[in-house]
């Protein structure tokens, strides 16, 4: 603005506009003036469109992919309608003779009919009119969009091209970190957001993924009718995508929904007063939507079964095994995404998962199936050799009625048999495969930590990480089901709906109303089992469960380092941070001879071995393991719980050969910070990635080194060490709520019981012997067992007082019953935390004293026994 | 929703609208203008000069400060006086709000038509009141000037807080920020809507109705 002096003063209305003297006061344009009204409000709205833009590579990859499915679309059905209508069945299959005999050859287009007698057919069939009619609808409605989106993409496009300086070519070298950096820039710069001076990450996410932070939290508080308890499959799951649309069409953007746009809930939906009118009208919605869904059935059935057989067909035919193969089914996405995640992060996290979730699976081959499926095998597979031999002597066979059909049946028969028949040569152990996939998925019920071999367990992992061909079914029966769903389960839950939705949400300042779950505030929705006892304020009903919140707060400060969390967050994040690190160079003594232990174990179970030696770097797991032991006062030479942990983290780091140099800066990148002079430097970064991360970035030295692809790696190793110590932690805390009471009678029998489960477990994991191995395996066996048994025993004589939470109670809120099951009282914070210093330092003595020779053996040539690790795994 | 928005509430007798509303809207308008823009060239300009006024109310203890200009204040009338002549009809008790809205225009390709960009909307609430007699009307009088002094000065306030305001617009840009109709001053791109709320909005059968309607709307 001007500064030009206006005396305040009574002016005659008719006064000269230009003022004397004005070459004295020329004004100039500031630079870059112009792309900020541009994208004002484009990016505001289109955060969404930012990010889906990144995820499609660019405008052009973006554009072809959505012509390609209005063709797709069209193709369909125009074919389907060509092979009902068009063909005359009675030529292909040679029941008729065809007319003209000028050639002997039956040729394609002979059995097609004529144009006419087509469009006779198709003009009498009252059913194909209504189905053209119907896909007719649909597609000009999927064209509107697509014009529409098309423009959106374009502003987008140059938003990226001239306010973000990125072109559409390389924009597929971005990752999404770095173009998220980018717009938070551009925000200081030309103020994008005029709510705020500066934009956080935070706040992009929320509105990258408002609805989905919701179905997270309502799925998380088991708000959506989608587990069924059957009369005979049992407990089940069923969430198609089409069942997925219709609550997104409920809730968020349909007519009549909650949401009045795309950022603000209807205002009478933030109001307790009339919610049981509310509901009532969210009912009568939900029952609209479940009928048009329900008249829609046909067309939508008939629409899935010829996607379905045009996409997958194909597929089987060229390989069978893809129906036994498995994926991440719809329900375990939902279940197993933090809040704030965006989908590649998610997508990246469980492909990670896949291979030892997989495995997991295979685990569990029924051995009854398993012989019935050899003998079928057997039988099918003679008879395919049979009609294969005759095919090779004599082709003619093959022109014999149904003799390509059977060998194409037999074969796929063989196909399905050979995956009921499990790998001679694996090796498996469920609990620490587990372990594994844990530390990639991050979430878990409490039930499966030690029942991993268990049937139940594997059932409900199933329902996260389902078969393909289920996956397909499931979504063929979704359009019959879905109705009933809507009309009979959800409908009933509306109320509950109206509650959850006017208790969790919050207004943000510049970001509109969010999810108050994916705020990630221990405090408000924190799980006292979780290690927040005594931060959150929570009740039952605004806890998260499976310590969502917890986990989710670690990812997000871990994937992106530069934001800053609210102070009780931060003191979280710190506390954790800390408590892990404290455990890694606590145990480290110890870790010296487990990463030994671990390292030669893991040399022989990866698969692709540079993974082991980021592993290698990031000692976490093994020193998060001992500093469970050194928790109780029992000894670091039980070392089994640091090699399946290891393990199991060392899956988690994914290839990375670009570790190799990084492993020389290591050093130089840590001898500053003064705190660990004795420990070998590399081992230093054992605590956690973090610090490398930080140090990286604080140093220059280190920016040019490691690209953010590099710096993500490290983030989804530390999370994954996190994610393990806080189940860990968890799973202590629980346990000790159950056998405070009662473990010293049971401890004697309940640790021989478990020793020998254990010792299995150990018995299981391959070992090298080129490397000395210094404990026994029933010496590790048990030192886990009691050392998890005496975890708890100190806090028996402490009759700790026990921090009361206050109970805030929405509306709608469940009633808070004092003895729930699946409540935890929280364990008083001083307890945990003052003990924890005289224990480690207690055992970091003790195995000292005990461990010594190997300790000092390992402190010898531990840098050179390295290095030979390193060689060897190149 | 890319906006500051700042809402205002008063309560007031049914002939004290006008100017109440004068009042605010100008204040807000005096700080929201500036004189004409001069371009020498494409990115430098002179800026001319804003004259102000003092404008005394009849029917409140107040005095106000706007900017001397006539058809800024013809245009600002016309608004409040459209907006008085809605609250009248819609019944004696009247609720209402007035919206000032600022925006920036975005200029767009042939088939589609400008986009406009709000990045401020002061709304105010209006509450009609009626008096019993004239010495409550009396009381009213110092009432609502004592209420729109406050006003003023919260008004005042919000604008001299650093936050966004459009960026100064070159010479092809600029009416795509300022309103340059205008001879002798040049606001920011405003416009005023109004909106009468019936207090007996949520009334039974009203509600009833948008149920079928909304319930049928699929």
């Amino acid at each position: 603005m001007a500064h030009f002096d206006t005396e305040y003063q009574r002016l005659e209305a008719s006064y000269s506009d230009s003022p004397p003297g004005e070459e004295n006061l020329l004004v100039h344009v500031p630079e870059g003036s112009k792309c900020n009204s541009q994208h004002q409000s484009l990016i505001f709205f289109n955060f969404c469109n930012v990010y889906n833009l990144h995820q499609k590579n660019g405008f052009t990859c973006m554009l072809l992919g959505e012509i390609f499915e209005l063709v797709q679309l069209v193709f369909v059905v125009t074919f389907t309608v060509f092979l009902a209508n068009c063909v005359d069945y009675d030529i292909l299959f040679a029941n008729k003779l065809v007319n003209h005999t000028d050639s002997s050859k039956v040729t394609l287009p002979d059995a097609f009919l004529p144009v006419d007698v087509c469009s006779a057919r198709i003009h009498d069939n009252v059913f194909v009119i209504f189905i053209l009619v119907i896909s007719g609808v649909f597609w000009l409605h999927r064209l509107v969009k697509f014009i529409y989106n098309v423009c959106c993409y374009w502003e987008i496009r140059s938003f990226y091209i001239n306010a973000l300086k990125m072109s559409m070519a390389e924009l597929p070298y971005f990752t999404w970190q770095e173009v998220q950096a980018r717009i938070i820039e551009i925000q200081k710069e030309h103020q994008i957001c005029i709510h705020k001076k500066e934009l956080t990450e935070l706040d992009i996410y929320h509105r990258i993924l408002r609805f989905k932070n919701y179905m997270v939290a309502m799925v998380n508080k088991s708000l959506l009718p989608i587990r069924f308890r059957l009369p005979f499959l049992g407990d089940s799951v069923f969430y198609t995508r089409g069942l997925k649309y219709n609550f997104e069409l409920i809730f968020f953007w349909g007519p009549g929904s909650l949401f009045e746009n795309e950022w603000s809930l209807k205002s009478e939906y933030k109001r307790g007063g009339n919610r049981l009118e509310l509901a009532d009208r969210l009912s009568s919605r939900i029952l609209w939507i479940g009928i048009a869904n329900l008249l829609l059935c046909p067309v939508i059935l008939i629409w899935q079964i010829l996607y379905a057989f045009f996409s997958y067909t194909e597929v089987i035919k060229r390989e069978p095994g893809i129906l036994g193969a498995r994926c991440w089914s719809l329900y375990g996405r939902c279940y197993l995404r933090h809040f704030n995640e965006l989908d590649h992060e998610l997508m990246s996290r469980l492909s990670k998962g896949y291979k030892a979730s997989s495995k997991y699976m295979n685990c569990f081959m029924s051995p009854l199936l398993t012989v019935v499926a050899k003998n079928v095998a057997f039988f099918a597979g003679s008879i395919l050799a049979v009609l294969i031999a005759l095919t090779i002597y004599d082709e003619d066979v093959l022109a014999v009625e149904h003799v390509l059909s059977s060998i194409t049946l037999l074969g796929v028969c063989i196909t399905v048999c050979r995956s009921f028949i499990p790998d001679k040569h694996m090796v498996f152990c469920p609990e620490q495969l587990l372990k594994v996939i844990l530390a990639h998925i991050h979430y878990m019920p409490d039930h499966w930590q030690g029942n991993a071999h268990r049937y139940e367990t594997r059932d409900e992992f199933a329902q996260l990480f389902q078969y393909k061909a289920v996956f397909i079914l499931e979504e063929l029966l979704s359009p019959v089901i879905t109705p009933f769903i809507l009309i009979f389960c959800l409908r009933r839950k509306s109320l509950e709906i109206i509650d959850f939705f006017r208790n969790f949400t919050v207004e943000v300042v510049g970001v509109g109303d969010t999810c108050s779950f994916a705020q990630m505030d221990v405090r408000q929705h924190g799980h006292p089992a979780w290690m927040s006892a005594g931060k959150t304020e929570a009740s039952i009903y605004q806890q998260a469960e499976d310590g969502k919140t917890e986990l989710s707060l670690m990812h997000f400060a871990i994937t992106n380092p530069q934001w800053q969390p609210p102070r009780e967050s931060t003191h979280f994040i710190s506390q954790l941070k800390e408590k892990v690190h404290r455990e890694a160079t606590g145990g480290q003594q110890g870790t010296a001879a487990e990463n030994h232990a671990f390292t030669s174990t893991h040399s022989l179970q990866s698969e692709s071995e540079p993974r082991s030696l980021i592993a290698n770097l990031l000692a976490g797991p093994p020193s998060l393991a001992s500093l469970h032991l050194g928790r109780d006062s029992s000894i670091i030479n039980h070392l089994s719980i640091g090699v399946s942990e290891g393990t199991s983290a060392l899956r988690s780091l994914s290839p990375l050969s670009t570790s190799l140099h990084l492993r020389g800066s290591f050093p130089s990148a840590r001898l500053p910070r003064p705190d660990h002079p004795a420990v070998a430097a590399g081992r230093a970064m054992a605590g956690s990635g973090t610090d490398a991360r930080t140090v990286s970035s604080g140093s220059s030295a280190w920016e040019g080194q490691l690209t953010s692809l590099v710096l993500s790696e490290y983030a989804s190793t530390e999370m994954s060490i996190h994610a393990l110590y806080m189940h860990e932690m968890h799973k202590q805390q629980s346990r000790g709520e159950l056998s405070r009471h009662t473990w010293h009678r049971q401890e004697s029998d309940e640790s021989s019981e478990s020793v020998h489960d254990d010792v299995e477990a150990i018995r299981n994991l391959p070992r090298s012997s080129t490397f000395p191995f210094a404990t026994t395996p029933s010496q590790e066996g048990a030192g886990l067992q009691s050392s998890s048994q005496r975890r708890y025993g100190g806090t028996t004589g402490n009759s700790s007082p026990r921090v009361q939470r206050t109970a805030r109670m929405p509306m709608g809120g469940w009633s808070e019953e004092p003895h729930t099951g699946r409540h935890h009282d929280p364990v008083p914070e001083e307890g945990s935390e003052d003990e924890l210093p005289p224990h480690i330092h207690k055992v970091r003595q003790h195995s000292s004293e005990l461990k010594m020779d190997t300790v000092i053996r390992l402190g010898r040539n531990q840098n050179s026994s390295r290095l030979f690790f390193c060689l060897k795994l190149m | 929703m890319n906006c500051r928005s700042e809402v205002l509430e008063v309560s007031l007798e049914g002939r004290q609208v006008d100017e109440a509303l004068l009042a605010l809207l100008h204040t807000i308008l005096l700080h929201r203008s500036t004189g004409k823009f001069h371009y020498k060239k494409e990115g430098t300009y002179s800026i001319g000069t804003v004259g102000t006024q003092d404008i005394d109310c009849d029917f409140i203890d107040f005095t106000f400060v706007r900017v001397s200009s006539d058809e800024l204040d013809r245009v600002i009338r016309k608004a409040v006086a459209e907006f008085k002549d809605a609250l009248g009809n819609s019944g004696s008790d009247g609720m209402g709000q007035i919206s000032l809205e600022f925006y920036q225009k975005k200029k767009s390709r042939w088939p589609f038509s400008d986009e406009c960009i709000p990045w401020e909307v002061w709304t105010i609430k209006v509450n009609v009141v009626n008096l019993a007699n004239e010495q409550e009307r009396q009381i009213c009088r110092e009432k609502v000037g004592e209420k729109l002094g406050e006003k003023v000065i919260n008004i005042v306030e919000v604008i001299n807080r650093h936050e966004y305001l459009p960026k100064m617009p070159t010479q092809s840009e600029v009416d795509n920020v300022f309103d340059t109709s205008l001879k002798d001053v040049q606001p920011y791109l405003y416009k005023i809507t109004y909106q009468i709320t019936d207090s007996l909005g949520t009334s039974v059968s009203t509600t009833m109705r948008r149920l079928i309607k909304d319930t049928l709307a699929l």
